[in-house]
């Protein structure tokens, strides 16, 4: 397979802009590749579908898949993502995986080879080794049992298992996630991946940028709603790390009220709820004020640290 | 020194007129005595709460926790039968809306007599022709120039527009000249106003776009209009107001404004009104703020003419207009889990006559329509429309374009028309299960879907809208194209909005897209369709054939021919 290179870089100007034309950039895991060639292919792929020549249904099912994750994959990237376009491309990237899982679960062996076969055949598909690129990472940090069977079979057939369990967790990840900036809602909203309700606000932070980095490469698109990706710089700080050792627990009940209660009011987000403030330990609190109370608690232990 | 009295020809400055005819009927009181008062007497159960708090055994309102309360609009929150009201000054100024007779509160009762006399029958009697266009002519179009809506109020003397810089312009019809008897008034700049800037969020890193979703008119109750404008995340009320005298003659001021020393006053004097150039002044009246995590995609002014309803992907909020520091909310489509989010509120409207009933649309084509009476929380809807899938033009897209862009009800009330990607359908409020008509707008693009998700194009939000008879409705299309189509006589047209045919009373000519085969003179195919041009945004006149059709930056405006 020939490595190719994509070049992805995105104006922040370009958000949905009608009248300019409309640029079609691509992220790849390293991949670079000259635009205009992969602006070509892709049209053609487009035409080619469109007027129905030379591919078969899985064909098309695979291109209009892998059309759909690379422009999650885009949105990603974006400061601000259309929730409306991401929905709509998640229910098209599940309905295509149901379709997938349903044959896939009827004719286990002969739609891989099948498909192999075919994918073979069919020259300029350039797309379904990019797209196998880009799972492949996902495939790389989930581990899973699909590593092996990739490795035997032609890409896209790992393409096709690879979508199915990572797109699975992928789209469960596009749509959970963390919606500390949101409601300040019943703690029941506010789950990260498996977590249960005891955890301590810093940790909870900690926790989701762990889910985070885990499903890096695919589509945490709903995410952004409501953390937008530059408040992660907080949590990659990762303090809490040094320090997760020395029990914070009596701190949290001075620290975590009083630093809440003046950014509370003026918080642009909340709309809803007329709730009094949280309890400190709620996994309910806005995740920039987890961040905050950390740094004000950390400022602390360093003071008593550092004796001064 | 006589007062004068005389005005600018431009200035006019009508008596608001009564209350239009749907809305003469006795009814139930405004919407806002649902409000729950600080007191908190549920008009429902008639049980009083302490602040927040329900006694047990309380089932008058919604399961749910009501989260907000809008204070009453002081003497309309009693749950009293109108007759009781009449008398009020609040309720001589806003009429009470009409309502269905009692009984189940899903039952949409028999449409009143048309709202909107006169106006010509359909759209393709008659032949349309270019008025004006407004706007520059540059190839290179400047984003913020792109105009994002467009609407009529409702006496058609008023159309503004707004863009994606933000700013408002208002359009006046002139008065109708007697020396030429064969154009009618035509439309100049009235007012220019910034309503929105772009702000920032600190606390999201964000930048709030500025572009203007939306403009809602409000009736006209005195010599001021106003009118409602909304970007992603606030609401704000404008008040457009003319400014035609100037009072000279002040005893402490000078003409230029100084001050005068009051000692050194002898005499007093009266000051006098002079003329002076018509001055429309726009300020911000109210502003609606913080209300909306999601983008906001639509407003809609009730017909009580005291409320609103602001609808984001997936929240739905009612605002009283005059209180900016709250508001109910009605829908709430957020699943706890939002792993399970599958579908996002498109557009919402009230309905023009009931002003307990709304409706909002899905990106999975349904419409829900909703009835503010049954419960203060509106997740259950009262009626259900939506089309069966065909199964045979199933696609990988078919969710995608079916996605509603938008939705309208006609001037009677008795209909509903939505706009997916490719179609428009009429609906009838009593038929739930598909719509009574359904017009193909471009149906020759169903065969180019997987390009136009490409590139982005199937993601694009047409509007549409009905003429003031509700005979035609109207919808744009690509290439500058816009669509008409006639209800009665099942015709249509296409037209196109270009600079070539912008010969003042020029005829517009009917322009038709080849889908296939042999390409007739004057048609076009379909490949060669400029998918950066399209006509999102129409506006039809209230009253009279002139609609008003936003191509990217510009305004045309076409008006049916006068023989």
């Amino acid at each position: 397979m020939c490595q190719q290179q994509l070049h992805c870089s995105i104006s922040p100007c370009d958000r949905w802009s009608w009248c300019l034309p409309v640029k079609w950039f691509m992220l790849g895991r390293g991949l670079k590749r000259k635009l205009s060639d992969y602006e070509e292919n892709m049209a053609g792929l487009s035409s080619a579908f469109d007027s129905s020549r030379n591919l078969t249904y899985p064909l098309k099912r695979q291109l209009v898949l892998n059309m759909c994750l690379t422009k999650l994959q885009t949105y990603k990237m974006l400061v601000e993502p259309d929730l409306h376009r991401s929905v709509l491309i998640a229910n098209t990237v599940r309905q295509i995986q149901e379709e997938m899982r349903q044959e896939t679960s009827q004719q286990p062996v002969n739609v891989c080879n099948g498909l192999g076969l075919h994918s073979q055949n069919y020259t300029g598909v350039d797309s379904a080794g990019i797209s196998a690129q880009l799972l492949s990472g996902v495939n790389q940090q989930e581990s899973n049992c699909c590593d092996s069977r990739s490795a035997e079979e032609p890409i896209e057939n790992g393409l096709l298992m690879v979508s199915d369990d990572d797109m699975s967790s992928a789209i469960s990840s596009i749509l959970k996630d963390l919606d500390f900036m949101e409601d300040i809602s019943p703690p029941t909203c506010l789950v990260p991946a498996g977590d249960d309700q005891p955890k301590s606000p810093e940790n909870v932070g900690l926790k989701l940028e762990d889910d985070r980095q885990e499903l890096k490469g695919a589509e945490c698109v709903f995410g952004s709603f409501e953390i937008s990706n530059s408040t992660s710089y907080l949590k990659d700080l990762a303090i809490d790390d040094i320090f997760e050792d020395i029990d914070t627990s009596m701190y949290d009940s001075d620290f975590c009220c009083p630093p809440q209660m003046p950014s509370r009011v003026p918080s642009a987000t909340t709309e809803e709820t007329l709730k009094t403030f949280p309890t400190c330990n709620s996994s309910s609190t806005n995740s920039i004020q987890i961040c905050r109370t950390d740094l004000s608690e950390l400022d602390h232990i360093m003071e008593i640290l550092v004796g001064s | 020194m006589p007062f004068s009295l005389s005005q600018p020809s431009r200035s006019r400055n009508p008596a608001p007129s009564k209350p239009g005819p749907h809305s003469s009927q006795p009814g139930f009181n405004s919407v806002s005595k649902y409000f729950m008062s600080a007191r908190g007497r549920c008009p429902q159960s008639q049980h009083v709460e302490e602040a927040g708090v329900f006694p047990e055994g309380h089932t008058g309102c919604s399961a749910r926790e009501p989260r907000q309360h809008l204070s009453p609009s002081q003497s309309r929150l009693t749950g009293a039968l109108p007759a009781q009201d009449s008398g009020s000054s609040p309720a001589a100024r806003w009429p009470p809306c009409s309502g269905g007779a009692g009984g189940e509160p899903t039952r949409v009762p028999s449409p009143p007599p048309p709202g909107v006399a006169g106006g010509a029958g359909g759209g393709n009697d008659f032949q349309w022709c270019f008025s004006q266009v407004k706007g520059a002519i540059d190839e290179d179009v400047a984003e913020a120039d792109i105009i994002s809506t467009v609407e009529f109020n409702y006496s058609g003397d008023l159309l503004a527009t707004g863009d994606k810089g933000g700013r408002v312009v208002i359009f006046q019809r002139e008065q109708e000249n007697k020396s030429r008897p064969h154009s009618r008034g035509e439309y100049n700049v009235y007012s220019t106003f910034q309503s929105h800037e772009p702000e920032f969020d600190y606390l999201k890193s964000l930048e709030i776009e500025e572009k203007i979703n939306k403009i809602r008119w409000l009736p006209q109750q005195n010599a001021a209009h106003f009118l409602l404008s909304t970007n992603d995340k606030t609401i704000k009320l404008w008040k457009i107001s003319e400014r035609d005298k100037r009072a000279e003659g002040y005893n402490l001021k000078d003409e230029d404004g100084r001050l005068r020393d009051p000692f050194r006053i002898t005499a007093l004097r009266v000051p006098i009104l002079k003329p002076m150039d018509l001055m429309v002044e726009a300020s911000p009246r109210r502003i609606f703020a913080n209300a909306h995590t999601y983008h906001i995609n639509s407003i809609s002014v009730n017909s009580d003419h005291e409320t609103y309803l602001s609808a984001d992907d997936l929240r739905i909020n009612l605002w009283h207009l005059e209180i900016t520091d709250r508001s109910f909310n009605i829908v709430d489509i957020k699943p706890a889990n939002m792993e399970e989010l599958t579908e996002v509120i498109t557009a919402a409207e009230f309905h023009p006559h009931h002003c307990n009933v709304f409706v909002y649309s899905s990106s999975k084509g349904t419409i829900r329509l909703c009835d503010m009476r049954s419960s203060a929380l509106c997740d259950r809807h009262s009626k259900f429309f939506e089309e069966p899938e065909d199964p045979s033009s199933r696609s990988f897209f078919s969710e995608i374009i079916s996605s509603i862009s938008d939705v309208k009800f006609s001037h009677s009330g008795r209909y509903m028309m939505t706009r997916d990607y490719l179609s428009v359908k009429v609906w009838d409020l009593n038929m739930e299960n598909r719509p009574v008509e359904t017009y193909q707008v471009h149906e020759y693009l169903r065969s180019k879907l997987c390009s136009l998700y490409e590139n982005d194009c199937i993601f694009d939000k047409f509007e549409c809208c009905w003429n003031g008879s509700d005979s035609a409705i109207m919808t744009g299309s690509y290439n500058n194209f816009f669509r008409m189509f006639d209800r009665n006589t099942r015709r249509d047209i296409t037209l196109e909005a270009s600079r070539e045919s912008s010969k003042p009373r020029a005829i517009l000519k009917p322009r038709k897209v080849c889908t296939g085969g042999k390409r007739k003179k004057d048609e076009i195919s379909v490949d060669s369709l400029d998918f950066n041009k399209k006509i999102l945004h129409t506006a039809w006149h209230p009253t009279e054939n002139i609609i008003a059709v936003a191509a990217t930056n510009n305004l045309y405006i076409f008006q049916d021919k006068i023989n």
